[in-house]
């Protein structure tokens, strides 16, 4: 089975001031998968994470020298509009954010920044957000009551319908179940799972269970290199690199 | 809690190594016993398969526990893997000792062909082929292993010729054919033990390398 890469860095460094955070990472990120990046605090996968949609742009005294190809397009030259390049690239944050609106406004928000006004047009994606996020039966009587009224699961879905909702190609997560009990992690998952049908997800995960459960390729990342990538089977059952075997086996430090 | 683990995960690969040297030395015993048509010894011999069998689900036991409450990657999964398939053949090799143990007594006093089958060589090539497989699992090193299929073809050579020689024995003095049916019986048995070991080896490769392979 050949898988398309999506996503592509090549020789990617990035420094905050003077700290080399990503130290020469070259990886693709195969479409239609998920793709899990793993590793100790501070190893550069979140930054990583946040280059794919330059969220890393918001933080001052950054520097990047590489590439980073979307679609074969490089994302980091000046002519990218970056709004455009976050509706491709979305992103679910480790803390459910909801905006302090209805359920129904949380959804549209994006299509309506991004042009759509027609109420029965905005009423669709609402509900074929929420139904690819698995939420929507649980809401569909109370669109206009207030987000923040769900439940900690519930709010992470309905980021994931936000981000949903304004068709992307990718979907970001930075540990996105961090903040959750273990059944509405569950539901995360299954979800995951449903949503590789039609978009590539990166997730950034500590749990490393989670990272088998839920990807079909995973990077180990230490001291901001990339030290292994491949298929999660191999890389759980037998790595390459003695420091991934360290890891994972929790014989590390 | 990591460290907890790995501390038991070695002590349960010690423990493994006892059970299958135990195992190891009943086939050993067992056919000294035969050799020396020993009854009392074959008897006492018999008698530890109980403590086979006991140890064996005390192991698969901490086994399981081990991997329900660890979920095991990597190396560990598979040292976790290639235990529970040795306690499996351990077991097996234990059993053969006993079931030669337990011919002893029918053979005692049944006409001899005159002249020595090598039953006890091909016993020692057995052995040491199990003796070099757990030394490999034990310090996870392939060098003792290596020319394992070899030396299974050399006891599959003995077993063709051990059958073909007692053939021939049973048709010139069919009063030999009570001793003739059981020394075909244990070069079988001595067989199947090597075997286990090429089995047990296999999988110490794939606990040292990652890779499967075939020794046959």
């Amino acid at each position: 089975m050949t898988t398309e890469t999506i996503i592509q860095t090549e020789n990617l460094n990035l420094w905050y001031g003077e700290s080399h955070a990503l130290q020469t990472v070259s990886m693709g990120i195969p479409k239609n998968r998920v793709t899990a990046l793993i590793g100790p605090s501070g190893c550069g996968k979140s930054t990583l994470l946040r280059c794919f949609n330059r969220l890393n742009d918001l933080i001052d005294h950054v520097k990047i020298t590489g590439t980073i190809l979307l679609d074969n397009e490089d994302i980091q030259c000046s002519a990218t509009d970056v709004v455009m390049l976050r509706k491709k690239v979305g992103m679910v944050f480790q803390k459910p954010n909801p905006f302090p609106k209805s359920i129904y406004e949380n959804i549209a928000y994006g299509p309506r920044v991004h042009g759509v006004k027609e109420k029965s047009e905005l009423d669709a994606i609402v509900e074929r957000s929420l139904r690819r996020a698995a939420l929507w039966d649980e809401v569909k009587d109370r669109l206009h009551d207030s987000a923040l009224g769900l439940s900690g699961g519930q709010q992470q879905r309905l980021c994931i319908a936000r981000t949903l909702a304004v068709e992307p190609e990718v979907i970001l997560m930075d540990e996105p179940c961090s903040a959750l009990d273990p059944i509405a992690t569950a539901k995360i998952e299954n979800l995951i799972d449903m949503l590789k049908q039609q978009y590539t997800v990166i997730i950034v995960t500590h749990n490393m269970q989670q990272a088998v459960r839920v990807s079909d390729f995973t990077g180990f990342m230490y001291l901001g290199k990339l030290i292994e990538c491949g298929k999660t089977v191999q890389i759980f059952e037998h790595p390459k690199e003695e420091l991934t075997e360290n890891y994972i086996t929790g014989r590390f430090g | 809690m990591a460290e907890k683990f790995h501390m038991e995960l070695s002590q349960l690969k010690q423990d493994t190594l006892v059970m299958a040297r135990f195992s190891r030395d009943m086939l050993h015993d067992a056919l000294q016993a035969l050799i020396e048509q020993d009854t009392e010894k074959a008897k006492e011999i018999a008698s530890r398969k109980k403590q086979v069998r006991d140890t064996t689900i005390a192991l698969e036991e901490r086994t399981y526990q081990l991997i329900a409450m660890n979920q095991p990657m990597a190396k560990d999964m598979r040292v976790i893997a290639c235990t529970l398939k040795i306690i499996t053949s351990a077991e097996r090799i234990g059993r053969y000792g006993k079931d030669i143990a337990n011919m002893v007594k029918h053979i005692k006093g049944q006409p001899d062909f005159g002249q020595p089958v090598p039953l006890m060589h091909m016993a020692n090539q057995v052995i040491a082929m199990i003796d070099d497989t757990l030394a490999a699992y034990e310090v996870e090193n392939l060098d003792r292993i290596a020319g394992l299929s070899f030396r299974d073809d050399a006891v599959d050579s003995l077993w063709h010729s051990i059958f073909r020689e007692t053939l021939t024995f049973m048709m010139e003095n069919p009063k030999t054919i009570t001793r003739s049916t059981y020394f075909i019986m244990v070069a079988r048995y001595l067989e199947r033990s090597g075997d286990h070991a090429c089995k047990m080896a296999e999988n110490v490769h794939y606990m040292v390398t990652g890779e499967r392979i075939e020794i046959k």
